[in-house]
């Protein structure tokens, strides 16, 4: 039977909701599941990580892990990698699992593929499915070793309604801390925010906006919405943005139920972050703007202009 | 401080492409620098410029690279290798961190900096994999370099909980995001004078590797098919009186989409 070990994605305390759509794909492909949780004091997630569909809980919990670091973290992956006997290893998309996956898989001497959408086991035969070239194409990859680890893509995956799992507490030992690349600080992103990766609805705002007043504007049609406020580069460049706002290849990858494109081109990097939303609504001045090629609802406007009708109009279907 | 920067030939992302039986259709295909390469040509620069430092890039695979490195020289980087070889054309990024590690190896490099991904893959395992491999600390997708003393250099990383500060004892890998810097535009000057710069061109046998010894008979993984992304159809498109066609949109958005 194949077994899937999978990273926990914990951000600020939390465990995010990729750690149960892991392991609910883990499950319809018949596969052992476990779960490795990597921080500081974070054994009061134990009854998350089972109710994410666990039947083992690796934890490493170890202050030396408050922040991220990647060699410490790989280790703690290859520790529980080892102990599971785990064929497969899986992370939710994040920067951590990005910076961690090809050491793990560099040490462990196993074949490595990021951003999978599907895998698919015929026997001991893995196979993956990814898009590359900014989401132009896929690749379907044939893995030629008994083990994978693997980044998985954010969105490819859903989460088995009532998922469980049983508790089996393995507790790892502490890494040994990286010497030669020490984090001197971290410079928190704002909390309070919604973040990105779970909303429900994106509303991102261009360099169509101009300015502070204009990105202002738009954040209040995301307050209504109770949506994540993203941006495309232009406005992160410009200073108006914080880099963690970012939607596309270099920044999030989003896949909500409602994207809204505020004053956006769609250039293909863009694009590649933010083309799995289910409902896509582009307000763009420029009739011809390649938006407009992905979006299910365009309209050709001027933003100062719309944005203010849009929030009336969404208010009125809302009450 | 020698650095050494990788600079990879790929695919323009921003043409057309199409699949047929698998593969990818090459007519009408153009082949430019890595976008996120230039960045890691560009940081090594600024390094040289507001440090005492001398660059080298290597290229691996792609042929005629000539076009890419010259525009790199003509940036400012001082000296190029290319390193290619027809069995490398199936190599995957732990193949392409052997290469680039026998590289370093001959070079003595104190930093090596390279794009956070590629463009034709997309994979962004082989600056990691390279650090793994040769046994240096390693960050990833850093947006800032500053060089700190003799032995170390500081950088910033975007990272999942905010802007990590990463303090890094040479030698290093860091591999670079597009938010590092803007790639600067070669000047006329640069230009010619990258047109009479040597690039030292070297196969595998010459680097003292073979293909089997940095695993390529032995992938671990190989693409066997190339396929059509899924490609969302032009929706509706609203042009006229703003008033009237946001509330025909809400509208839709409400009853036909029911997102509300
Ligand atoms: C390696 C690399 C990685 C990248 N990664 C990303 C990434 O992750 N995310 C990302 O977003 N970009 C990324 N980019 C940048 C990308 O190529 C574009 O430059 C960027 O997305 C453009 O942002 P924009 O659409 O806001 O600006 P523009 O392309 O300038 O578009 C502005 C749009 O606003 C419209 N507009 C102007 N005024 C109004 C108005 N009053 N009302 C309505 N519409 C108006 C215009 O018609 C235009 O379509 C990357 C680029 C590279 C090279």
């Amino acid at each position: 039977m194949a077994k899937v070990l999978i990273v926990a994605d914990i951000k600020q305390g939390v465990l995010k909701g990729s750690t149960a759509e892991l392991s609910s794909k883990a499950k319809a492909i018949g596969a052992e599941t476990a779960v490795v949780a990597i921080g500081s004091n974070i054994e009061s997630l134990i009854p998350d990580l089972v109710n994410a569909g666990s039947d083992t809980q690796y934890i490493a919990d170890d202050p030396s892990l408050e922040l991220f670091s990647a060699g410490p973290y790989a280790s703690c992956v290859v520790d529980a990698a080892k102990q599971f006997g785990a064929n497969l290893i899986w992370f939710g998309f994040s920067e951590s699992g990005k910076a961690a996956a090809p050491r793990v898989a560099a040490q462990l001497d196993a074949a490595c593929a990021t951003e999978i959408t599907d895998v698919t086991l015929d026997g001991d035969q893995i196979e993956v499915v990814r898009p590359a070239i900014a989401n132009k194409v896929m690749q379907r990859i044939k893995v030629n070793t008994d083990q994978l680890v693997a980044v998985v893509r954010a969105g490819a995956f859903e989460a088995t309604e009532g998922i469980t799992g049983t508790e089996n507490v393995v507790k790892l030992s502490a890494p040994e801390t990286d010497l030669k690349a020490v984090i001197k600080e971290l410079i928190s992103d704002a909390s309070g925010e919604i973040d990105l990766a779970d909303a429900d609805v994106v509303v991102s705002v261009g360099r169509g906006a101009k300015d502070q007043a204009g990105v202002d504007l738009v954040k209040e049609l995301a307050n209504d919405l109770q949506a994540g406020f993203g941006a495309s580069r232009a406005m992160i460049d410009g200073g108006f943005m914080a880099h963690n706002k970012q939607v596309g290849q270099t920044g999030k990858i989003v896949a909500p139920t409602l994207y809204m494109a505020i004053g956006i081109s769609g250039a293909i990097q863009h694009l590649a972050g933010m083309n799995g939303s289910k409902v896509i609504l582009a307000v763009n001045k420029d009739p011809e703007a390649p938006i407009f090629n992905v979006a299910d609802y365009g309209i050709v406007g001027d933003l100062f202009e719309v944005v203010p009708i849009l929030r009336e109009e969404i208010k009125k279907v809302r009450a | 401080m020698k650095i050494l920067t990788t600079v990879k030939k790929v695919v323009d992302v921003e043409l057309n492409m199409h699949v047929k039986d698998g593969a990818i259709v090459e007519d009408g295909l153009q082949y430019v620098i890595n976008a996120w390469d230039e960045n890691a040509v560009e940081a090594s620069v600024q390094l040289k410029e507001n440090n005492k430092a001398e660059t080298t890039l290597v290229s691996v695979g792609g042929g005629d690279n000539t076009d890419i490195i010259r525009k790199c020289y003509a940036m400012g980087i001082e000296n190029g290798i290319h390193i290619d070889d027809p069995a490398l054309d199936k190599a995957d990024s732990s193949v392409f961190a052997k290469v680039l590690q026998k590289v370093y190896e001959n070079g003595a490099y104190d930093l090596v900096i390279t794009g956070k991904q590629a463009q034709d893959t997309d994979s962004g395992q082989t600056g990691i994999m390279l650090a793994e491999y040769l046994g240096v600390p390693c960050v990833s997708n850093v947006i800032a370099i500053e060089v700190a003393d003799e032995q170390h250099i500081k950088v910033s990383r975007l990272g999942d909980a905010g802007t990590e500060i990463v303090e890094l004892e040479l030698p290093a890998v860091v591999t670079v995001s597009d938010s590092i810097n803007e790639p600067r535009l070669p000047q006329m000057r640069g230009i010619m004078m990258a047109k009479k710069k040597k690039i030292k061109k070297m196969d595998l046998a010459a680097l003292g590797t073979s293909y089997d010894d940095l695993g390529g008979t032995g992938l671990k993984s190989e693409v066997i098919e190339f396929m059509a992304s899924k490609t969302r159809e032009a929706g509706q498109k609203f042009e006229g009186d703003p008033a009237e066609i946001t509330a025909q949109v809400v509208g839709l958005l409400a009853n036909e989409a029911k997102v509300f």
